[in-house]
C-alpha cells in the first residue's frame, strides 16, 4: 500500500509539469494585451509598449515560463494584473463561495439523489422507477441558465423568499445566515447533478443486487429493506462515494454558468471576467489551482479503491 | 440489417424512448428542410414589429430584432444537428483513435493515456472558454472545442473496451492467420465496438448541446448572428418578464431534444453488450 | 431514523434563513453595477463606473452645477489676467484629507503636474500651459502660453481629470494608475476596501467638510447620509433588474431600454433618466486601409446608412433615443445644425453611386463590434445591412471588448469600429478631437480649425467654430454618431433625495435610505 502511494504520487510530478506548461500557454497565446485594457482608451502605443515592459511582457516566453514556475513552487501565484492584490488572495475570496457552493450543493444532490436512487433501484421495473429515471433524465437536459432564470422569477422578484443574486461573506454582516443567497444557485447546481447521481445510485445497486452474497443474504429470509440497505447499498456506496469526490471538484469549476446568472463572486465567474480583462496571473493560477485539485481527488479515490480492493495494486 | 435488428430490441416496449426518437427525427427534418419550413428570412430585421407577440403569421412571436422567432427556431434546429454531430465526429474520431491505439500498442499507449490524464485533469467548461478566446467565435471551433472537451471521455472508455478484446481468442486467430495491425484494429475489433460507439455519441449528442448553450450564454459560442437555440436565450434573455415567449420556445426546444437524445441512449445502452454497458457513462 | 432528523434540522435551518433577510442597515446603499473598474484613479483612468465609483471620494477644484457650469469645489474662486493668460486660483482652507492631512497648494501643485504629464485629459489644457506653481499657502496660479478657453470645464471634469491627492502621493506616480492604498482625497466618502469580485466599500469621512451653499448639481452642501457605499459588480443585466425588484439592490446601472415602460409603471422600481445623453459612434480608419484620405468613399458609406431603424432595434422606446446629428444635444449651449443634412440619409443607390466615383471597387471593409455592449451589436447588424444594400462588401469582425481594444490600436486591422460616447461638457472632450485616438484624424483642416477653437475664450465665438467643426465632420467623415441614446438607472423606491434626473454620474451625498 505504501509503495502503491509512493509511485501514485511521484507520477504525479510529470502530469502537474504537463499541466503548468500548457495552463501558461493557453493563457499567454489568447489575443489582447494587459497592459492597453489597464491603460484605456486614450493610451498611446508608446504608453501601452512602457507599462507592458514594466509587467515584464516583453520578455521571451519560456523566460516568463521559468520565472512563473520558480514562483509558484513558493506558493507565490504572482499579483493579478487587475486587481494589484496577491493571486493567492483574489482566489482565496472566490474560494469562499465557490466552495461553499459546492458544499450545498452535495446537500441538495444527498438529500434529493441518494433516496430517489435507491427508491428507483428497489423498485426496478416497477412505475415508480420509470417515473423517477425519466424524471432525473429530464432534470439532467434543462440548461442550467434558463432554470437560474425562471427560478430568480419565481422565488425572489415574485415570492420575495429569497434573495435574487449576490453572496455576502459568511465574515459580513449576517453571518451564517447569509447562506441563504446560495440556496436558488445550489438547487440550480443540484438538478442535473442529483439527477446523475440518481441514476448512478440506481445502476451500481443493481449491479451489487447480482453479486453472490445478496442473494444468499435474500435466501436466509432477510427482510427486503433490510437487505437493499445493509447488503446492496452500502457495497454500492464505494462507487458513489468516488463519484461525490469527482462531483464535488466538477461543481468548484464547472459553476460558471450559474455564478453569472446569480451574480455570484465565485472561481468560475473570475475565470471568465478574468479572460475577458486578460487578467494572465489569475487565469493561470486559478486553472492551475482546480486542476491540482482534480488530481488530489483522483488520487485520493484510486488510493481509496485501492486500500478497499486489494487486486488494484497488483497493476 | 444489423443495427436495425439493434435498434427494433432496443426500443420495443419503451414507448418514451420512441417518442424522444420521433422527435429527433422531426428536428432533423427541420434541419434539412429549413427553408421551405421556415416561413420568414431567420435573420430578416423589422423595426417596426419587433416584440410581436405570438400569433399570425409569426407563430412564435418576433425578437427585439422584429425577427420571427419560429423561423429562427427551424433554423436552430439546423444548428442543433451541426453542433451534435459535428461534436460527435470529433469525439468519436479524436478519442475513439487515440483511446483504440493506446490500447492495442501499449507502450505508445501508455505516454498517450497520461495525456489524456492531464487534459482530464482541466476543466472542461473553463478550458472551453479560454480555448475560444483564443481561436474566435465561429461555429467550427465551437464544435472543435466541445468535440475536444468529450474525445478525452471517449479515448477514455475506448481505451477500456479495446483492452477488453485484446483478449479475445478471435483477435488471437486474426493474429495466427497474419493479420496486420491495421486490419486487427479495424476490421476485427472496431466492428464488435459499433454499437456501444453508437451509445456513447448519442450522449455526447446531449450534451454537446448542453454546453454549447452554456457558452453562448456566455458569449463565447457560437457567432451572435447564427440562429440557434443558445443564442436566441442568450441574446434575448433580458426580455423574460417583457416578452416571455422568446425564452420560453427556445428553451422548450433545447430541454425536450436533450431529454430525447438521453432517452434514446439509454434505451440503446440497455441491449448493447453488457460488457460494455458500464464503461459508458450518460445520464 | 437519522435521516429523518437531519432532515428536519435542514428545514429549520432553511426556515431560519429565510426569515433573517434584510440584516442589512438602512446605513448602507447597495449599488449593483456592470463590473469592476480598472481603477479608481480618476486622473488617468476615463471609465465612467470608476467616476460613479470615485467621485465620492476624489474631488477636483471646481464641478459642474445642475445646468453643466462649472462652479468652485476645493477652489473658492478665481481672478483671470485681462489678456486670458494668467489665472489665479484660491483654495478653500479647512478642507482635510482621509488621511488627516490639510490640504494645501502643495498638494494641487503636486496633483496638476502628473495629471498634466500623465492624466488621461491632462495634455488638453496642458499643452497650453507654459508653468504652474503655488504663489501661496492656498493659491495656485497658471501661466498660460495663449488665452484658452475651456479650461474650467476641462478642471470641472472628474473623469480622466485633476482630482487632487495629496502630494505625497503624487510622488514618482506616473500613467499607471495609484494602487489602493494610495486612495486619498478629500471627498464625503473614503476608501474601505476592494473585495475582489465582491464589492468596492466606501465609507463615510468623518472629518469631511462640505462647500456651502445650496446642493446644486454636484456643487453646494455634500452630506453624508449613509454610513456605507458598496458598489458591487453584477454583469449580467437580467440579474440587476431582478435583483433591485427583489430588494437586493438600492440602484443599478445601464438597463435596457426595451424595459423601460415595464419599470417605469411597477411601483417596486424607480426610473431614473441620465440628464446627459451617450452616443454611439462609429469610427473611420483615417491611418490605413482602404478608407484612408478617401474622404468621398467615406461620404459613400455615412450616406448609405439610415440611423433610425438601429436606434429602434437597439434602444427601443420612442422617449429613450433621439436621431440627433448634432454632436452635442438639444438644449446644449454646443448644438448646431451644422453639416447634419448628412446625418442619416439611408439612401443606398446614392450611395452606391457615391462609391463608383470614389473608386470602390468591392473590397472587403473590415468593421468590429464587440457583444458586450448589446446596442453597439444590434445597431452594427443593422448598419452592416445597410451598407450590404448599397454594394459595400462589409466583415463584421464579432469580439469581445478586451480584443477589440487591442485591435483597434493598429491600424493595419480595421476600418470601421463601434463605441460609444458619455457626454461631455465640452466638445473639446468628444475622443475624435483628440489626434491620439484609434482612428488618428489629424487632417490640416482639423489643425486649423481646433487650434482657433481651443484659443479663443469668446463663448458664442467658440459656439460658431464648433459649429464649423461639426460641419468638417460630416464632410470629412472620421466618424459617425448613431445618435442620442438616452441611458436610464433603476433605483428603489425608498431612495430619499435622488434627483429627477442623474447629471453624470449618480451620486449619493444628500441621498438617503
Amino acid at each position: 500500500m505504501l509503495a502503491y502511494t509512493a509511485k501514485r504520487l511521484l507520477t504525479l510530478i510529470p502530469t502537474l509539469l504537463a499541466a503548468s506548461i500548457l495552463v501558461f500557454l493557453f493563457v499567454h497565446l489568447i489575443p489582447g494585451d494587459p497592459a492597453a485594457i489597464l491603460l484605456g482608451d486614450t493610451a498611446t502605443p508608446e504608453e501601452v509598449a512602457q507599462l507592458s515592459a514594466e509587467m515584464g511582457f516583453d520578455r521571451p516566453l519560456h523566460v516568463q515560463y521559468f520565472i512563473w514556475l520558480g514562483n509558484v513552487l513558493q506558493g507565490d501565484l504572482g499579483t493579478s494584473i487587475f486587481f494589484r492584490q496577491p493571486v493567492l488572495s483574489v482566489i482565496g475570496s472566490g474560494a469562499e463561495t465557490s466552495i461553499l457552493l459546492a458544499s450545498m450543493t452535495m446537500i441538495w444532490i444527498i438529500l434529493i439523489g441518494l433516496p430517489i436512487g435507491i427508491l428507483s433501484a428497489t423498485r426496478q421495473g416497477t412505475w415508480i422507477d420509470q417515473i423517477t429515471s425519466s424524471g432525473a433524465m429530464l432534470a439532467a437536459s434543462i440548461p442550467t441558465f434558463w432554470l437560474g432564470l425562471y427560478l430568480i422569477m419565481i422565488f425572489s422578484v415574485t415570492l420575495g423568499w429569497f434573495p435574487s443574486s449576490g453572496f455576502p461573506s459568511l465574515s459580513d454582516h449576517g453571518g451564517i445566515t447569509n447562506l441563504r443567497y446560495l440556496l436558488l444557485p445550489s438547487l440550480t447546481l443540484a438538478a442535473p447533478n442529483a439527477a446523475l447521481i440518481v441514476r448512478l445510485v440506481r445502476a451500481s445497486m443493481l449491479d451489487v443486487s447480482r453479486e453472490d452474497h445478496v442473494r444468499t443474504a435474500r435466501a436466509k429470509g432477510l427482510h427486503p429493506t433490510r437487505v437493499a440497505i445493509k447488503h446492496i447499498f452500502r457495497n454500492a456506496l464505494i462507487a458513489v462515494a468516488a463519484a461525490f469526490g469527482f462531483t464535488f471538484a466538477a461543481l468548484i469549476s464547472e459553476a460558471v454558468v450559474t455564478e453569472t446568472v446569480f451574480s455570484l463572486p465565485g472561481i468560475g465567474r473570475l475565470v471568465v471576467q478574468s479572460i475577458l480583462r486578460r487578467d494572465y496571473p489569475v487565469i493561470q493560477g486559478v486553472i492551475l489551482v482546480i486542476v491540482v485539485l482534480y488530481m488530489v481527488v483522483n488520487l485520493a479515490v484510486d488510493l481509496a479503491y485501492a486500500r478497499l480492493d486489494p487486486r488494484v495494486s497488483l497493476k | 440489417m444489423n443495427t436495425l435488428i439493434f435498434f427494433q430490441t432496443a426500443f420495443a416496449g419503451r414507448r418514451l424512448a420512441t417518442l424522444g426518437f420521433l422527435w429527433l427525427v422531426m428536428i432533423t427534418v427541420a434541419a434539412l428542410a429549413a427553408p421551405l419550413i421556415a416561413p420568414f428570412d431567420p435573420l430578416e430585421i423589422d423595426p417596426v414589429g419587433r416584440l410581436a407577440e405570438p400569433g399570425w403569421p409569426n407563430l412564435f412571436g418576433t425578437d427585439h430584432f422584429g425577427r420571427d422567432t419560429f423561423s429562427r427556431a427551424v433554423y436552430g434546429a439546423r444548428m442543433t444537428v451541426i453542433i451534435g454531430t459535428g461534436s460527435v465526429a470529433v469525439a468519436l474520431l479524436a478519442g475513439g483513435l487515440i483511446g483504440m491505439i493506446s490500447a492495442y500498442f501499449t507502450r505508445l499507449g501508455h505516454f498517450l493515456m497520461r495525456c489524456v490524464d492531464v487534459l482530464m485533469a482541466f476543466p472542461a467548461l473553463l478550458m472551453a472558454l479560454a480555448l475560444i478566446t483564443l481561436l474566435e467565435r465561429s461555429v467550427f471551433n465551437t464544435i472543435l472545442v466541445i468535440g475536444i472537451v468529450y474525445a478525452t471521455t471517449t479515448a477514455r472508455i475506448l481505451y477500456g473496451m479495446t483492452l477488453k478484446l485484446r483478449g479475445e481468442v478471435f483477435v488471437d486467430a486474426a493474429v495466427c492467420s497474419g493479420a496486420g495491425h491495421f486490419s486487427i484494429l479495424f476490421r476485427h475489433i472496431l466492428p464488435n465496438l459499433v454499437s456501444p460507439l453508437l451509445v456513447q455519441a448519442s450522449f455526447i449528442f446531449a450534451f454537446a448541446q448542453l454546453q454549447a448553450a452554456a457558452l453562448d450564454f456566455l458569449g463565447l459560442g457560437l457567432p451572435p448572428e447564427v440562429p440557434s437555440w443558445g443564442n436566441m436565450l442568450s441574446e434575448e434573455r433580458i426580455y423574460v418578464t417583457r416578452a416571455p415567449w422568446l425564452l420560453i420556445y427556445p428553451g422548450m426546444l433545447i430541454v425536450l431534444s436533450v431529454f430525447s437524445m438521453n432517452l434514446v441512449g439509454d434505451a440503446l445502452r440497455d441491449s448493447i453488450d453488457p460488457r460494455f454497458k458500464d464503461d459508458i457513462a450518460g445520464v | 431514523m437519522k435521516l429523518k432528523i437531519w432532515m428536519k434540522s435542514a428545514l429549520a435551518v432553511g426556515a431560519l434563513m429565510t426569515l433573517t433577510s434584510g440584516a442589512y442597515a438602512d446605513g448602507m446603499l447597495r449599488y449593483a453595477t456592470v463590473g469592476e473598474p480598472p481603477s479608481l484613479d480618476q486622473q488617468v483612468v476615463t471609465s465612467d463606473l470608476a467616476t460613479t465609483i470615485a467621485h465620492h471620494m476624489f474631488e477636483g477644484l471646481y464641478t459642474f452645477n445642475a445646468s453643466n457650469a462649472p462652479v468652485p469645489l476645493l477652489a473658492s474662486g478665481e481672478t483671470v489676467s485681462a489678456d486670458g493668460k494668467t489665472i489665479v486660483i484660491a483654495l478653500r482652507e479647512g478642507v482635510k484629507f482621509h488621511n488627516g492631512q490639510a490640504m494645501t497648494s502643495a498638494d494641487v501643485l503636486a496633483s496638476l503636474q502628473r495629471w498634466g504629464e500623465f492624466g488621461s485629459r491632462g495634455s488638453l489644457i496642458f499643452d497650453h500651459v507654459d508653468s504652474v506653481e503655488a504663489s501661496g499657502d492656498y493659491e495656485i496660479t497658471i501661466n498660460l502660453k495663449e488665452p484658452f478657453g475651456p479650461w474650467k470645464n476641462l478642471m470641472a471634469f472628474i473623469n480622466g481629470g485633476p482630482a487632487i491627492y495629496p502630494a505625497s502621493v503624487m510622488e514618482g506616480a506616473t500613467k499607471e494608475p495609484i494602487s489602493p492604498d494610495q486612495y486619498i482625497g478629500t471627498g464625503p466618502y473614503k476608501f474601505n476596501e476592494w473585495e475582489a469580485n465582491r464589492y468596492v466599500e466606501l465609507v463615510r469621512f468623518d472629518g469631511y467638510i462640505s462647500p456651502e451653499g445650496a446642493a446644486d448639481g454636484y456643487g453646494g452642501e455634500r452630506a453624508t447620509n449613509f454610513d456605507t457605499l458598496r458598489f458591487i459588480p453584477v454583469s449580467d443585466v437580467g440579474t440587476r433588474v431582478a435583483g433591485v425588484r427583489a430588494g437586493d439592490y438600492d440602484y443599478a446601472e445601464s438597463i435596457p431600454g426595451d424595459l423601460f415602460a415595464d419599470l417605469d409603471a411597477d411601483t417596486g422600481v424607480k426610473t431614473m433618466l441620465n440628464g446627459g445623453p451617450i452616443f454611439g459612434l462609429v469610427f473611420l480608419n483615417s491611418s490605413d486601409g482602404p478608407l484612408k484620405e478617401n474622404f468621398a468613399l467615406r461620404r459613400a458609406i455615412q450616406t448609405a446608412i439610415d440611423k433610425t431603424p438601429a436606434l429602434q432595434v437597439s434602444i427601443g422606446p420612442e422617449g429613450l433615443w433621439r436621431a440627433n446629428g448634432s454632436f452635442a444635444p438639444e438644449g446644449s449651449v454646443w448644438a448646431t445644425k451644422a453639416g447634419t443634412e448628412n446625418y442619416s440619409r439611408g439612401d443606398a443607390e446614392a450611395a452606391k453611386a457615391m462609391a463608383a466615383e470614389a473608386g470602390y471597387d468591392g473590397q472587403p471593409i473590415k468593421f468590429m463590434v464587440s457583444t458586450n455592449y448589446p446596442f453597439h451589436y444590434d445597431s452594427a447588424i443593422v448598419y452592416t445591412k445597410q451598407l450590404a444594400q448599397a454594394g459595400f462588401n462589409i466583415d463584421l469582425q464579432v469580439y469581445d471588448w478586451a480584443t477589440l481594444i487591442e485591435k483597434r490600436a493598429q491600424p493595419d486591422q480595421w476600418d470601421l469600429f463601434f463605441t460609444h460616447h458619455g457626454f461631455v461638457p465640452d466638445p473639446i472632450l468628444i475622443s475624435v478631437m483628440n489626434d491620439n485616438y484609434p482612428g488618428w484624424w489629424a487632417t490640416p483642416e482639423k489643425k486649423a480649425l481646433k487650434d482657433r477653437f481651443t484659443a479663443s475664450s469668446d463663448p458664442s465665438e467658440r459656439q460658431e467654430i464648433w459649429a464649423e467643426l461639426q460641419a468638417l465632420i460630416y464632410e470629412q467623415v472620421p466618424t459617425m454618431k448613431t445618435g442620442d441614446v438616452y441611458t436610464y438607472n433603476i433605483a428603489s423606491p425608498k431612495l430619499k433625495g435622488l434627483g429627477k434626473q442623474t447629471l453624470i454620474w449618480p451620486s449619493f451625498w444628500n441621498v438617503s435610505k
